[in-house]
C-alpha cells in the first residue's frame, strides 16, 4: 500500500512538474489556442469593439486558430501580472504592452516574440511614421505599436460661458484670470489629482507646463534643470486657492475625472479613450467639451502631449505555427479597416494609418485636429521616467500641496528617488 | 514517509519561496536581465529610505493598534454578548458580516465615506453645523493614517467570534459559584473570563500583529501610501519596488517583514505566551 501511495506521489509530482513543458512543446498540428489576457473588457471603452474583431478573428481561421481573451479590467493588476509572469520566464501567448523605460526592460531578454523582420515588410506602411522606430530598442521590435495618446486640456464651454470667459486663456496670466472669474461662478476650475499609480490628472498639467518652459527638447534636460522648479511653482497654484476641488489630494482619476464629468471642474486633461466614458456617462459635458492647447508659461505654445499607450506583444516561442498565428493575429488587429472599427466605437487614436468616416465622433474629430495643429508634440513625465520616479510624483506633489515641501523639495524628491 | 507528501509540499511552497526571497534581497535584479550579488547593500539603501522609515514606523502602528485596540473591542464585545442579551445572536452576525465581504468592496465604500467634497461623514458634520470639523480625511497629513486605522480597528468580528467561543467554553458553574460570594458582573469578568481566556486572547493578539505587520489592502485601496507617504506600510513599498521591476530592495523588505515577524512571535511568546501556559496549567 505504502508503495502504492509513494509511487502516486512521484508520478503526481512528475506530471506538475512536466505541465509547463508540455504547454509549451511544439504543436503539430490541430487549432492553436491564444491565449489574450487584457484589460480591454468590461467598462473599458474598448471592450466591445476588441470583443468583436477576436469574434470574427476566430471565426476567419476557425479550426486553425483561436484567440482566447482572459479578462483583466483592472490596469494596474494587470501590470502586475505580466511582470510577475515575465520575471518567471513565462510571458502570456498576447498580451497589452504599456510602452515605459521599466517595461522596456523586458525587450532585454528573449521572452518577447521578436517582430523586427516582419515590420520590415509590407506590414510596416500601415503604421503612421515614427512608432515602430519608438518600439525598437537595440534594432529590435519586441512589440507592435497599437494604440496611441493625445492629452490635450479638456474643458466645459458652457461652464466657462457662465462665468464669462469666451476663449480658452492662451498664457497663464489669463489663464489666472480665467481661473477667477469661474471661481466667482461658483465653478471650480481644475480638475486635479494626487493619488493614483501616477497622479495622472496632475502628472498631464505638469508635462504640459513643463512642455511650454522647455520646448520640444524638454526630456532631455536632467531634472536638476530650474525649469521642472518652476513648472512645480505653477502647478501648485493650481492646487491653492481653490483653483481645484478639495478632495484633489489624495483623490485618484476617478475622482478628477468624475469631477469634470459632473460639471463641478471646468477643466481637466485625458486622452481620447475617455471619449465613449464621458459621452455614455455624461452627455451634457460631453457635448459642451472643447479641447485647447495648454495655457504659455515659458517661451512655447500649442504643443500637444503625445504618447505610445499600448503596443501589442507576445511570447517568444520556437512553434513556427504558433509563431505564425501571432503574427496573423497581429496583423488581423492592426488592419486600418479594423483599427478604424475600434477607434470609432471607443474614441481612441491608433499608430496605424486610417482615415475616420463621415459619422465619427465629433470630439475625436477634435482631438485629430488637435494633433494636427500642435506646434511640437512631447511625451509625458511618466514615459520619460521609471515608475518609481512616476510613483513618487504623486507622494511629492501632496507634500507640496500640503505644505510639507517647497517646489524646489518637491523636484528634489523626484530626484532622490531617480538616482 | 507519510509525513513525506506534506514535506515536500512545505517545502516547496514555503522553504524554496522563503530561501528565494532571502536569496534575491542580497541582488541587484529586475527579473529579467543578469543579477549582480550586492550583499546587504538592499537593506542598508531600504533602512536609509526616509520612505521605509515611515513605513516601518507605520507598520509597528497597525501592529499596536490591532494587536491591542481592536482585540480589547472584540473581547469587549464578546463578553457582553456572553452574557446573551436580547438580540445577541443578530448582532453577533452583524459583527460577522464584514469578514465575508470583500476587501475591496468594504475600502470602496469607505473612500466614499470619507471623501472631501461629497463624502458622508463631511455632510454629517455640516448638518450639525460642525464645518470647522470637516476634513479631507484620506488627504491630510493629520488624518488619513487614523482614518484607515479606524474604518480596519472597528471590524472586530473576526476575533469576537473566536473570543467569544472561548468564553462560551467556561463551566456556568465558576460565576455561579462567584455570585454567590457576592461578586459583580465586572468582577466576575476581570477575575473568572479574562484569566480563563487568556491564552485564546495572546493567540488572536498573535494573529492580530501578524496581519498590522503584513497590512495592504485598506492602505492600498484607500491611500496607497499617501500624501506624501504618510500612510506607507512595508507592504506598499515593496509592491511599490516591485512594479518597477527592482526584485532586489523589494524582496529585502520582504525579507526584513520576516525577521521582524519571527521576533514579534518570539517576544509575544515569551512575554504574554509564557503567562498564558501559566495560567492554563494552573486552570
Amino acid at each position: 500500500m505504502r508503495r502504492i501511495i509513494s509511487t502516486l506521489i512521484v508520478v503526481a509530482l512528475a506530471l506538475v512538474m512536466t505541465t509547463p513543458l508540455m504547454a509549451t512543446a511544439p504543436q503539430e498540428e490541430g487549432e492553436i489556442v491564444l491565449n489574450f489576457p487584457t484589460f480591454w473588457v468590461g467598462q473599458d471603452s474598448k471592450a466591445e469593439p476588441i470583443a468583436d474583431l477576436v469574434e470574427s478573428f476566430n471565426a476567419e481561421h476557425a479550426s486553425e486558430i483561436r484567440v482566447v481573451i482572459e479578462a483583466n479590467p483592472d490596469t494596474d493588476g494587470y501590470r502586475d501580472k505580466i511582470n510577475t509572469q515575465m520575471a518567471a520566464g513565462q510571458a502570456p501567448d498576447i498580451f497589452v504592452f504599456a510602452p515605459d523605460p521599466t517595461t522596456f526592460q523586458y525587450y532585454d531578454s528573449d521572452i518577447l516574440m521578436d517582430f523586427t523582420e516582419e515590420l520590415q515588410g509590407s506590414w510596416r506602411n500601415d503604421f503612421v511614421p515614427g512608432y515602430i522606430e519608438e518600439s525598437t530598442k537595440n534594432g529590435r521590435t519586441k512589440s507592435v505599436p497599437y494604440e496611441i495618446g493625445l492629452t490635450p486640456i479638456w474643458y466645459n464651454s458652457e461652464l466657462f460661458a457662465q462665468a464669462g470667459v469666451d476663449e480658452f486663456p492662451a498664457t497663464i496670466e489669463e489663464f489666472q484670470d480665467a481661473a477667477d472669474a469661474l471661481k466667482a461662478a461658483g465653478i471650480v476650475p481644475t480638475s486635479q489629482m494626487t493619488g493614483g499609480s501616477n497622479a495622472w490628472t496632475s502628472m498631464l498639467w505638469y508635462s504640459h507646463i513643463v512642455g511650454s518652459l522647455g520646448g520640444p527638447d524638454v526630456w532631455s534636460k536632467p531634472l536638476s534643470d530650474p525649469l521642472f522648479v518652476e513648472a512645480a511653482e505653477v502647478l501648485l497654484r493650481m492646487y491653492q486657492d481653490g483653483n481645484t476641488t478639495r478632495d484633489a489630494v489624495g483623490g485618484d482619476a476617478g475622482v478628477s475625472g468624475g469631477h469634470y464629468m459632473a460639471g463641478n471642474t471646468a477643466m481637466f486633461i485625458n486622452g481620447p479613450w475617455y471619449i465613449g466614458r464621458i459621452r455614455g456617462d455624461a452627455p451634457e459635458t460631453y457635448a459642451a467639451t472643447r479641447l485647447a492647447p495648454a495655457p504659455q508659461v515659458g517661451d512655447y505654445y500649442g504643443h500637444q502631449l503625445g504618447f505610445m499607450l499600448s503596443n501589442l506583444a507576445a511570447a517568444n516561442t520556437d512553434d513556427e505555427r504558433k509563431r505564425d498565428a501571432v503574427i496573423t493575429f497581429m496583423q488581423y488587429m492592426t488592419d486600418p479597416d479594423n483599427v478604424k472599427l475600434v477607434s470609432e466605437a471607443a474614441g481612441s487614436l491608433f499608430a496605424i494609418k486610417y482615415e475616420l468616416g463621415a459619422d465619427a465622433d465629433p470630439l475625436q474629430r477634435e482631438f485629430v485636429r488637435a494633433a494636427s495643429e500642435a506646434t511640437f508634440v512631447i511625451g509625458l513625465f511618466s514615459s520619460r521616467y521609471p515608475v518609481d520616479v512616476v510613483a513618487e510624483f504623486g507622494q511629492a506633489l501632496a507634500a507640496m500641496a500640503l505644505g510639507e515641501a517647497t517646489p524646489a523639495e518637491f523636484v528634489e524628491m523626484l530626484i532622490e528617488v531617480n538616482n | 514517509m507519510f509525513l513525506s507528501p506534506a514535506l515536500i509540499l512545505f517545502a516547496l511552497y514555503f522553504v524554496y519561496p522563503l530561501g528565494f526571497v532571502f536569496a534575491t534581497s542580497t541582488l541587484d535584479w529586475n527579473g529579467i536581465s543578469n543579477a549582480r550579488f550586492v550583499g546587504l547593500r538592499n537593506y542598508l539603501d531600504n533602512f536609509q529610505s526616509r520612505t521605509f522609515q515611515i513605513s516601518i514606523r507605520n507598520n509597528f502602528i497597525w501592529v499596536a493598534s490591532l494587536g491591542f485596540v481592536q482585540i480589547s473591542l472584540a473581547a469587549l464585545v464578546a463578553m457582553i454578548l456572553a452574557r446573551q442579551p436580547r438580540g445577541w445572536r443578530f448582532f453577533r452576525t452583524v459583527y460577522f458580516l464584514p469578514n465575508v465581504i470583500s476587501q475591496v468592496a468594504i475600502a470602496m465604500m469607505w473612500a466614499a465615506l470619507y471623501n472631501a467634497e461629497y463624502g458622508a461623514i463631511n455632510q454629517f458634520l455640516e448638518l450639525l453645523g460642525l464645518e470647522h470639523l470637516t476634513h479631507n480625511w484620506l488627504g491630510e497629513i493629520g488624518t488619513a493614517l487614523p482614518s484607515i486605522l479606524i474604518q480596519q480597528v472597528f471590524y472586530i468580528g473576526y476575533f469576537m467570534i473566536i473570543i467569544l467561543a472561548s468564553i462560551m467554553s467556561i463551566p456556568e458553574s465558576y460565576y455561579s459559584a462567584a455570585q454567590i460570594d457576592g461578586a459583580n458582573v465586572l468582577q466576575q469578568e476581570i477575575h473568572i473570563t479574562l484569566p480563563m481566556i487568556r491564552p485564546i486572547l495572546v493567540t488572536a493578539m498573535t494573529l492580530a500583529m501578524a496581519y498590522g505587520l503584513r497590512h495592504f489592502e485598506a492602505t492600498f485601496l484607500l491611500t496607497n501610501g499617501g500624501p506624501a507617504h504618510r500612510t506607507s506600510v512595508l507592504g506598499i513599498q515593496l509592491y511599490k519596488m516591485f512594479s518597477a521591476l527592482d526584485y532586489g530592495h523589494a524582496n529585502a523588505i520582504g525579507g526584513t517583514l520576516v525577521i521582524i515577524g519571527l521576533v514579534l512571535i518570539a517576544v509575544i511568546r515569551s512575554t504574554l505566551g509564557r503567562h498564558a501556559d501559566a495560567s492554563d496549567m494552573t486552570q
